[in-house]
């Protein structure tokens, strides 16, 4: 359960390789899945809600998320209840609003909803056990995506023309349907691009490897300054949701 | 006003009269209006003379009014080569001429031109070819001359922001006159998401400008019009002030728009580029106060400025006396229609013209334009009748002018479509090329596809437009037609090309080329218009030929004999318009990688190096005491602990049934029986037996490795592990966690002390976790991987944790270590550590042929497996003699200068290796490193010659290693 005090972020051992630069920002931290995340600005003029339905960022990295992979991924997350499509580059809202993004037929990308509680998740990880002894079965594998990747959420109507520049994908949403998932290079680095739209706000997770965090989070806030963009806390998006 | 040239409201569509802005040229204040270009302003202000041209030095000025020429090329503060007639005016803007010497009024290069005859066509191969000596004396002098505007590489120099940015649209229109406007409402008409680009401030083209009927209301009612019907639809988006420069494979179109490079693609393309404007050849056609009749109903209807105070105008269309019409509307008088055509037809236009009583004087052309003093200014036109294709009679008229207005044709704005290998036929009735074959998904519409009647021109663009639609899968009601008639005859002169005895007749006005400069490189054999290109550089300036390739084709037509029917253009290539470096290169995007502890590191006052993308510490403190703070790093390791972070390292977790025997085949050692919770050596070699890689495997379960791999060639490995897969198709899952993992090296005889204090769940003695043993436990409450590794030499920990939570470690290291004075250690003092264990580094110590048997790594090769990646070639190396070996060595005199890398061992004059690496070692103190000798050289106390800095040969002597401990009793205690 998020706590809600003027956290220092280097008090928790789980850090977003970007807290400087969201507490150098302003941001009031809450302690969520073990980190810190900005939960809001208390500063900011505007409010944050009215930023994320133009456009704006938010870190989510100590959030919950994970993943699986390998023979029989599909099958054992299907068999403990996750729902997913038969196709690939598509990603499934699950009952408690977590999102099983199909990466390839052998391979589930896992995050949590924005309540951060990691029950999926946890779940998951908890049942996943090798078999005392082979033959094993095939359930695929965790991967530690939880520490692999940075994961940021743009959101607002000027989400597609951002990400314009810096990405080739058409991301407008007239071509790219709630849920579809663009595995591409975003300011010249690998990105997962996922549309998750916030209520009736345009939003897209980025996903990208965590140690090109700061770079990629000096990008994206490079390319919104153009559309009146600012960071976000959590707070802002889940008000977006509800 | 803002000048002395201006014309009252209404002309001037361009500008707001209610917002006067200043600038400088030359140092004079020029005032003008916001909305104003340089040239305009200077025009309005009664600055006539804008540039100096390239070879001869002569004034120029206004010529297109449209960024299509060179005549206008100025230098704006440090930014060379604007284009005046496109460049608005800001306030405060410092704006030179250029390609002048001294003076831009008393210019001395002008003098070039005296001695023009000495310069002849071919300059440089005549000059060159035969007295290459000659160059010495020529360079300076070219250097100096070379070039337009100055670029200044001792400024200040800054960053300005360039960015790009993709656009995507079903169809694109490029060219937003008429015929594009057309186009892109009928694309949208059908559903199709459309992208306009135009480089005007607004679409409209020469329906901003041009005259379509005798009282010039048919251009802007049209315009308003299709404005009207653009704004009113939400599928058309408008791209202004924007040129698209170029049209790639797969409809691929780079567009510039201020600082911003757009790549738009289109699933089809309309190019309704239009045309240009085709000057007449004649004795001094350069000089200012000679333009396009376009070019002065631009300055007239756009910026509200007269091109001059009477004019003549030279014609051979019905637009000329469009133009003329426009002149009179502007209380500019006309002396004269010279009109290239014996008989002029008689159209609403020309019938216009005469009731103004404008003189027509029939069969005529110009044959020299009267230079006024300084040439700063024509001051009247001689005319006189012609006789024949190129030759004019005598009884020539002098007319009083400080004007001529050139209309007598066009040429297909076409580049775009010649990008897009549209094959081009020439018409004999209209005179100018056509689009004959046009590739798939793209469509011409407009002048450009030879529509040239206004009517005509709507219609084929909303043509072009519906079938582009439909290209791209949209389409609604019926195909429209194709117009009945363009308009085209009667549009173009065939040769309006007058030479003069006394030269100065330009075909090329960037390079200054005259009518006999192409005739003479005919006759000296280049007689092909690409080689008469190269040749005589006609077409090579900054328009690239946009007034001068269709005159050359028409030369080399008149006098090779060939028919223009089988001749082209010179090959037209990207960029239609000059493009920035900025613009390619902006907005720049360089990853960077960064570990955990990246920040705790520069708390420390530690010096980054780069390591690949990755940031690494290089070490801790000032730069000026460099050494002092690597030994001391170096001495905290052996003395006492120290801790380095490794999380660049590349980590990959290997799992399934086949992992053993994934890892048997991809390395030289044996896996199969590696006991859980021990770690081994790995070495890569591939095919051809060459070391590509090193690490650690660990063995957490019969069925989990987790193998590292060096920073740099950790993405390989786990490339070529998914590609040999591929083809064996083991039951196995190969991930590559490298940044996933935070991971430090805790090392040092007080290692184990400080590490106990935050290990749970774990004994850390050395009977229980001996040397390369492996476990996973907690460590300050994180959970993570511990191994007993030992490449500092001394006994340490490698500790893996999430990446998310390395920096608490790093924090809860430091802090359990206070007590001994734990010392953070970098990447050069561990390159110092190692090489006292003599440790190799693959890619220092090994290189591109580097072979198990030359590193002295036999130990490494498993004896009795069937097979390995590079296994085979290993059994062939072996049973060849060696030509070189990796040995370690020290100095015979300690008071040598240490060797460095790539210092090359030498037997006699002869070179057989070199050194790899070495360093005076502060542990032992004397140099050690390791080097390729000759394999006769390669036994322990042999001596070899190293070749070091300024040519001196020092002594080495083979070493056995470890240098340090040999014994290696440190490491495993």
């Amino acid at each position: 359960m998020a706590s809600l005090t003027n956290l220092d972020p280097a008090t928790l051992k789980r850090r977003s390789f970007i807290y400087r630069k969201l507490a150098a920002a302003g941001a009031e931290f809450a302690e969520v899945n073990g980190g810190a995340v900005a939960m809001r600005y208390p500063e900011r003029r505007e409010s944050e809600a009215l930023t994320a339905r133009r456009m704006a960022l938010a870190d989510l990295s100590v959030l919950p998320h994970g993943g699986f992979k390998g023979r029989g991924t599909v099958e054992w997350l299907t068999s403990q209840g996750v729902q997913i499509g038969t196709d690939s580059n598509k990603a499934h809202v699950q009952a408690g609003g977590e999102l099983a993004a199909r990466l390839a037929p052998t391979e589930i990308f896992l995050l949590d909803s924005l309540q951060g509680t990691g029950r999926l998740i946890g779940k998951l990880n908890n049942a996943w056990q090798w078999a005392p002894s082979a033959p094993r079965p095939q359930q695929g594998y965790p991967t530690p995506r939880q520490d692999s990747h940075a994961w940021f959420m743009v959101s607002g109507e000027k989400s597609a023309e951002m990400f314009a520049k810096i990405c080739g994908i058409d991301l407008r949403p007239r071509h790219c349907p709630i849920g579809t998932i663009a595995q591409t290079s975003a300011a010249k680095m690998n990105a997962i691009i996922i549309r998750a739209d916030l209520g009736s706000t345009l939003a897209f997770h980025l996903l990208a490897d965590i140690a090109s965090a700061e770079y990629l989070w000096t990008c994206v806030e490079d390319a919104i300054a153009e559309y009146d963009g600012g960071i976000v806390g959590l707070a802002a998006l889940r008000s977006l949701q509800a | 006003m803002a000048g002395m040239n201006r014309l009252p409201a209404p002309f001037g569509t361009w500008i707001d009269r209610t917002e006067k802005i200043s600038f400088t040229f030359e140092g004079k204040e020029i005032e003008g209006f916001a909305g104003d270009t340089i040239a305009s302003a200077l025009l309005a202000n009664g600055q006539t003379m804008i540039s100096r041209s390239f070879k001869y030095h002569r004034p120029r000025s206004v010529l297109t009014m449209a960024g299509q020429d060179s005549n206008t090329l100025v230098q704006v503060g440090d930014e060379p080569n604007c284009l005046a007639d496109k460049r608005r005016i800001e306030p405060g803007l410092a704006v030179e001429g250029q390609n002048y010497v001294g003076s831009f009024e008393d210019d001395k290069g002008r003098f070039t031109e005296l001695v023009e005859r000495f310069l002849p066509v071919g300059f440089y191969y005549r000059t060159f070819h035969e007295q290459k000596k000659s160059w010495k004396a020529w360079e300076p002098i070219i250097r100096r001359m070379a070039g337009l505007g100055k670029a200044d590489l001792k400024a200040d120099f800054h960053h300005s922001y360039y960015d790009k940015q993709y656009l995507f649209a079903d169809v694109a229109v490029i060219g937003g006159g008429p015929a594009g406007m057309a186009a892109a409402l009928g694309a949208a008409e059908g559903g199709a998401e459309v992208i306009l680009v135009d480089e005007g401030a607004e679409p409209g083209g020469s329906l901003w400008y041009a005259r379509f009927n005798f009282d010039g209301t048919h251009g802007s009612l049209t315009r308003a019009e299709l404005a009207a019907a653009i704004n009113g639809r939400r599928n058309i988006r408008v791209l202004s002030n924007a040129v698209c420069t170029g049209l790639f494979a797969d409809n691929w179109l780079p567009v510039i728009k201020d600082n911003r490079l757009y790549k738009l693609r289109a699933k089809s393309v309309v190019v309704a580029t239009g045309s240009i404007e085709q000057p007449s050849v004649f004795r001094n056609n350069d000089l200012p106060g000679v333009m396009f009749a376009s070019a002065a109903q631009r300055l007239i209807r756009l910026y509200g400025v007269k091109p001059g105070s009477r004019a003549v105008i030279l014609a051979a269309n019905d637009d000329a006396y469009g133009a003329a019409l426009e002149m009179l509307d502007a209380g500019i008088p006309v002396a004269a229609m010279v009109d290239l055509r014996a008989d002029v037809p008689n159209t609403e236009m020309t019938q216009a013209v005469r009731r103004a009583g404008v003189e027509i004087i029939a069969g005529h052309a110009i044959q020299e334009a009267i230079a006024g003093p300084g040439k700063t200014r024509i001051t009247g036109a001689v005319a006189a009748p012609v006789a024949g294709d190129g030759k004019l009679g005598n009884g020539g008229r002098n007319l009083a002018c400080d004007l001529i207005l050139m209309s007598v044709g066009y040429s297909p704005a076409a580049h775009l479509l010649h990008h897009a290998g549209t094959k081009f036929a020439y018409d004999t009735s209209s005179h100018m090329y056509r689009p004959d074959s046009v590739p798939a998904h793209v469509f011409a519409a407009g002048s450009v596809n030879q529509a040239y009647a206004l009517d005509a021109v709507l219609a084929d663009g909303r043509r072009a437009g519906w079938l582009a639609a439909r290209d791209a899968g949209y389409s609604s009601g019926a195909e429209p037609p194709a117009p009945a008639d363009l308009g085209c005859d009667g549009v173009t002169h065939p040769w309006p090309i007058f030479p003069h005895d006394k030269g100065m007749d330009f075909v090329d006005f960037d390079e200054d080329l005259k009518y006999k400069d192409l005739i003479n490189g005919i006759a000296d054999g280049f007689d092909n218009v690409e080689l008469l290109k190269r040749y005589s550089t006609v077409g090579m300036g900054p328009s690239q030929g946009k007034h001068s390739a269709v005159a050359a084709v028409r030369i080399v037509a008149r006098e090779t004999g060939e028919s223009l029917n089988r001749m082209s253009v010179t090959t037209q290539r990207p960029p239609y318009t000059p493009e920035k470096f900025a613009h390619m290169a902006g907005r720049v995007f360089e990853p960077e990688r960064r570990t955990a502890m990246h920040h705790r590191h520069l708390e420390l006052g530690a010096q980054m190096m780069p390591a690949g993308v990755w940031w690494r510490p290089a070490y801790y403190g000032q730069k000026s005491a460099r050494d002092q703070a690597i030994r001391d790093e170096v001495n905290a390791v052996r003395s006492n602990v120290g801790l380095i972070d490794v999380s660049t390292l590349g980590g990959l977790d290997v799992r399934g049934p086949d992992a053993a025997e994934l890892l048997n085949r991809m390395y030289t050692f044996a896996y199969a029986k590696q006991q859980i919770g021990r770690c081994r050596y790995v070495l890569m070699t591939d095919n051809a037996g060459v070391i590509t890689d090193d690490g650690v495997a660990v063995r957490f379960h019969d069925e989990h490795f987790y193998v590292t791999a060096t920073t740099s060639g950790v993405d390989a490995v786990y490339r070529q592990m998914l590609w040999w897969n591929a083809q064996w198709r083991l039951d196995v899952d190969v991930a590559n966690v490298t940044a996933a993992y935070a991971g430090v090296n805790i090392a040092g005889p007080k290692s184990r002390e400080v590490l106990k204090r935050v290990c749970e769940g774990v004994d850390l003695s050395a009977q229980a976790f001996p040397y390369m043993g492996a476990a996973t436990a907690e460590v300050a409450g994180i959970p993570a991987r511990i191994m007993r590794v030992g490449f500092v030499g001394e006994l340490g920990y490698e500790i893996h944790v999430p990446a998310s939570q390395g920096e608490a470690l790093w924090d809860a290291l430091m802090a359990a270590g206070g007590q001994e004075g734990i010392s953070p250690f970098g990447v050069e003092a561990q390159r110092v550590l190692r090489l006292e264990k003599g440790h190799i580094i693959v890619s220092q110590d090994t290189d591109g042929l580097t072979s198990v048997w030359e590193a002295d790594m036999a130990w490494a090769v498993a004896k009795t497996k069937p097979f390995f990646v590079g296994g085979r070639s290993a059994e062939i190396q072996a049973k060849k003699p060696l030509t070189r070996k990796l040995v370690g060595f020290t100095l015979a005199n300690d008071g040598d200068p240490c060797p460095e890398e790539c210092h090359l061992v030498l037997q006699g004059e002869e070179i057989v290796g070199r050194v790899t690496s070495a360093v005076r070692s502060p542990s032992l103190n004397k140099v050690v490193g390791l080097a390729y000798v000759h394999p006769s050289d390669g036994e322990p106390g042999k001596q070899f010659e190293i070749k070091v800095d300024g040519g001196r040969r020092i002594t080495g002597v083979v070493t056995k290693y470890p240098f340090y401990d040999p014994d290696n009793k440190r490491q495993e205690m």
